[in-house]
């Protein structure tokens, strides 16, 4: 009963005739009213919305709480809402936001304005026992303001819950009824026409397992090209890094499939799309290695000592320079001929359907059985690599390894609606932790040889040089020994990966699933 | 949670009138905010237009728990709540008596709201008894109101030999000056004269004003009624130097 109470007006009752039924009983004095302006903000990828959030501004004031519930979890002052987590005020708020936005940046989904006029119900000592507050929301922006909701709110005063029991008693008789689980943030999201949790980077790809290999895999490459659409138009607009890197990783997944799932397309088709997409990838190396150095630029600080730390400062700077003019190159390059011309062929190449005719060895093939064949073979791989490094500790080979066990989690992710949620699952929790030791390790030495690399070519004034040098000595050296113990761990990771009980598990999963297939 | 006392040996200097506009705007800042009423006059009940009465009387304000608990009132403003005083109240020293460690009754009572609350100010009766020795050992920061006569000087300086002698920490009492009336030379002198003497004098200076007198016909803070008023602006003041004494030194 503590909590307020919401009652859903949109039944046509009116504010006037409400108060004048009440007054008949209660003492009602009317306190204010004015206009509020709320806005909504998400990630592009909804990654507040997938975790039950809702992120608010009301005037001057950030809120933050749960989908469908009214009470706060937390509250700042702010001015502006800040683009990204990193720039919030310090504090729980931003403690509790970071580590779900990360460095995406925050949009600005719907502005609502919400008309608030509040009335006090008074005991005889004219003391406030209830409040009672008409909010009438409207769609913000839009020419024809257009009323999406409007709600009868009851708030309670400690002590004097009476009288909110019994007015509760009133309005329910007068025909109002509580709305319990309406979100004004869904009803906006439904009047806009946007589909909160429609984009996720995550490959989720219905797919029949009898559909033939051909039809399935244009499904799959069809997937990944709708997320490379999605982010190219958006990269130019820079809000932040993942736009990019969401962009790359569909690229990625595409010359991977291209390159796995063999014998569905023409031969030479497949070898024209594979040299297109190894050429679009190129086009943003370097960009993506400067987000990254970036994105790190507060851990790399943390690792100096602080009378190192501000002598760094030249390496960023530079970096800074030299990524808005790999910045302004990629997004220059997404608008060429060549790579617009690759995008349209590859669309009107997806959208050809499947001709049972087609010659190719695995066109026809049930897709299951052609997913179970290739990632099976790919984890023999995988295990061989990584047991001949369990002997040999080469960098060149854990680099190999790191590569292979990227293809292998492709895989699985591409056909994982083929198989069992579950097990899935487990398989890729199980992947990743290798993955993981292995990714590190592979970062570390291309940061090492970066800085190396850097050392020699950082056009600095000999004042700085020194200073800048050393710093980025000392991180080299951090580096380094974080190197170590990561390829200290890798034996052990690798061991939890190869255990008979895993091994068994996939036979389990793709061999004998094969074998009752082909019988 | 931090918790404050409004404390005076002496009648009539302004307890009241600090407490409820110190509490006000306490919650205004968005501090959860409880202002305590243990006076049997209940002028700050009064004065939030609650009705003053407890659960079970002062029995249940002894035995704490549940029914002080529910007898906290929501007051006009946001963040701020009240609990209420009871005519009782008037026989809550003879009661602290009974327990055995009598002195520490009152944390006790007040444990509860801990969690819910950042600031608990509590408005002391006039006298130094069992109560005083509550509130004296259970608050961060006492606050006196000090009216800058000789008589009031006189009274500070019993109480703080009765602290003396009771081990009390005095560096946590603070004083602050109250009713002054800037036509009267003797005020001027004493004032300058006190603060020269006693340690924790806060340099805010609550005039004589009727807008505060007032506070009984509009029963609101005067800082909800005047905003804008010296008076207000006075008591903002005073509000800002506790704030250090309460959440920056401690």
């Amino acid at each position: 009963m503590r909590n307020n109470l919401k009652f859903n007006l949109s039944g046509g009752h009116s504010e006037r005739e409400l108060i004048r039924a009440l007054a008949q009983q209660y003492t009602i004095k009317k306190q204010s009213d004015g206009t509020e302006r709320h806005a909504f903000y998400d990630t592009f990828d909804w990654r507040l919305f997938n975790k039950s959030l809702v992120l608010f501004t009301s005037g001057n004031r950030l809120y933050l709480r749960k989908l469908y519930k009214n009470s706060l979890i937390e509250n700042i002052d702010i001015k502006v809402v800040p683009v990204l987590a990193k720039d919030f005020p310090k504090g729980r708020l931003k403690d509790r936001l970071l580590p779900i936005i990360n460095m995406r940046a925050l949009i600005e989904l719907v502005v609502l304005s919400s008309r608030l006029t509040l009335y006090q119900v008074l005991n005889q000592d004219e003391k406030t026992v209830a409040r009672l507050f008409f909010e009438k929301i409207h769609l913000s922006n839009a020419g024809n303001p257009k009323e999406i909701a409007a709600y009868l709110w009851l708030k309670p005063v400690k002590g004097y819950l009476k009288y909110s029991q019994n007015l509760t008693k009133r309005l329910e008789e007068s025909g109002l009824t509580l709305e319990r689980n309406a979100d004004l943030l869904s009803i906006a999201m439904q009047v806009t026409g946007q589909k909160p949790g429609s984009y996720s980077a995550k490959l989720n790809i219905p797919l029949n397992p009898e559909m033939p290999a051909n039809e399935a895999t244009k499904t799959i490459l069809r997937f990944l090209l709708q997320i490379i659409k999605t982010n190219e138009v958006a990269i130019e607009h820079d809000r932040d890094t993942e736009f990019l890197h969401d962009f790359r990783i569909a690229i990625r997944r595409t010359r991977s499939a291209l390159g796995q799932i063999k014998n569905v397309f023409p031969q030479e088709t497949t070898e024209r799309f594979k040299r297109d997409f190894a050429f679009i990838g190129k086009l943003s190396n370097d960009l993506r290695d400067q987000d990254v150095y970036l994105l790190n630029e507060a851990a790399y600080k943390s690792m100096l000592p602080l009378v190192l730390r501000d002598d760094i400062e030249p390496l960023f700077d530079y970096l800074k320079k030299e990524r808005s003019k790999s910045f302004r190159k990629v997004v220059t390059s997404l608008k060429t001929d060549r790579y617009r011309r690759i995008i349209r062929d590859w669309e009107s190449f997806l959208n050809v359907p499947y001709h049972a005719a087609a010659t190719e060895q695995n066109a026809g093939l049930p897709i299951i059985d052609l997913a179970s064949i290739i990632i099976y073979k790919q984890y023999r791989r995988a295990l061989k690599s990584g047991n001949r490094i369990l002997e040999n500790t080469e960098d060149e080979m854990l680099h190999r390894l790191r590569i292979t066990c990227k293809k292998l989690r492709y895989l699985i992710e591409f056909f994982s609606g083929l198989y069992p949620r579950k097990k899935i699952e487990r398989l890729i929790r199980q992947l990743k932790k290798l993955q993981d030791n292995l990714g590190d390790f592979n970062d570390l030495c291309v940061q090492e040889e970066y800085l190396l690399f850097m050392a020699q070519n950082l056009p600095l004034t000999s004042r700085q040089s020194k200073n800048t040098l050393v710093a980025m000595g000392s991180l080299i050296e951090k580096l380094n020994t974080k190197k170590q113990i990561i390829r200290k761990n890798f034996p052990k990771t690798f061991n939890n990966f190869s255990s008979p009980q895993n091994q068994q598990f996939f036979i389990e999963l793709f061999v004998l699933k094969l074998k009752k297939a082909l019988s | 949670m931090k918790t404050l006392a409004i404390y005076s040996n002496k009648g009539g200097v302004g307890k009241t009138a600090a407490a409820v506009n110190l509490s006000y705007i306490a919650a205004a800042n968005g501090m959860k905010t409880l202002i305590c009423d243990l006076d049997p006059q209940s002028s700050a009940t009064y004065y939030f237009r609650v009705k003053p009465r407890i659960k079970a009387g002062v029995q249940g304000f002894l035995k704490g728990g549940k029914k002080v608990y529910k007898s906290v009132k929501g007051t006009d403003y946001e963040n701020l709540d009240l609990l209420p005083a009871d005519f009782s109240h008037r026989k809550l020293d003879v009661s602290f008596n009974r327990f055995k460690r009598s002195n520490n009754r009152l944390k006790k009572i007040i444990a509860p709201f801990k969690s819910e609350y950042d600031l608990i100010i509590f408005d002391c009766p006039a006298s130094i008894s069992t109560l005083a020795e509550n509130i004296l050992n259970t608050v961060d920061c006492t606050l006196v109101p000090l009216i800058p006569t000789p008589l009031s000087v006189r009274t500070h300086q019993q109480l703080l030999s009765f602290c003396n002698k009771r081990k009390f920490d005095l560096g946590r009492i603070y004083l602050f000056f109250s009713m002054v009336d800037g036509r009267k030379k003797v005020h001027h002198d004493l004032m300058t004269d006190i603060a020269g003497n006693f340690q924790g004098v806060l340099p805010v200076i609550i005039p004589y004003l009727s807008l505060i007198e007032k506070m009984g016909i509009y029963r609101e803070p005067v800082a909800a009624f005047a905003p804008k008023s010296p008076a207000t602006r006075a008591y903002g003041d005073l509000w800002h130097k506790l704030e250090e004494v309460l959440f920056f030194y401690s």
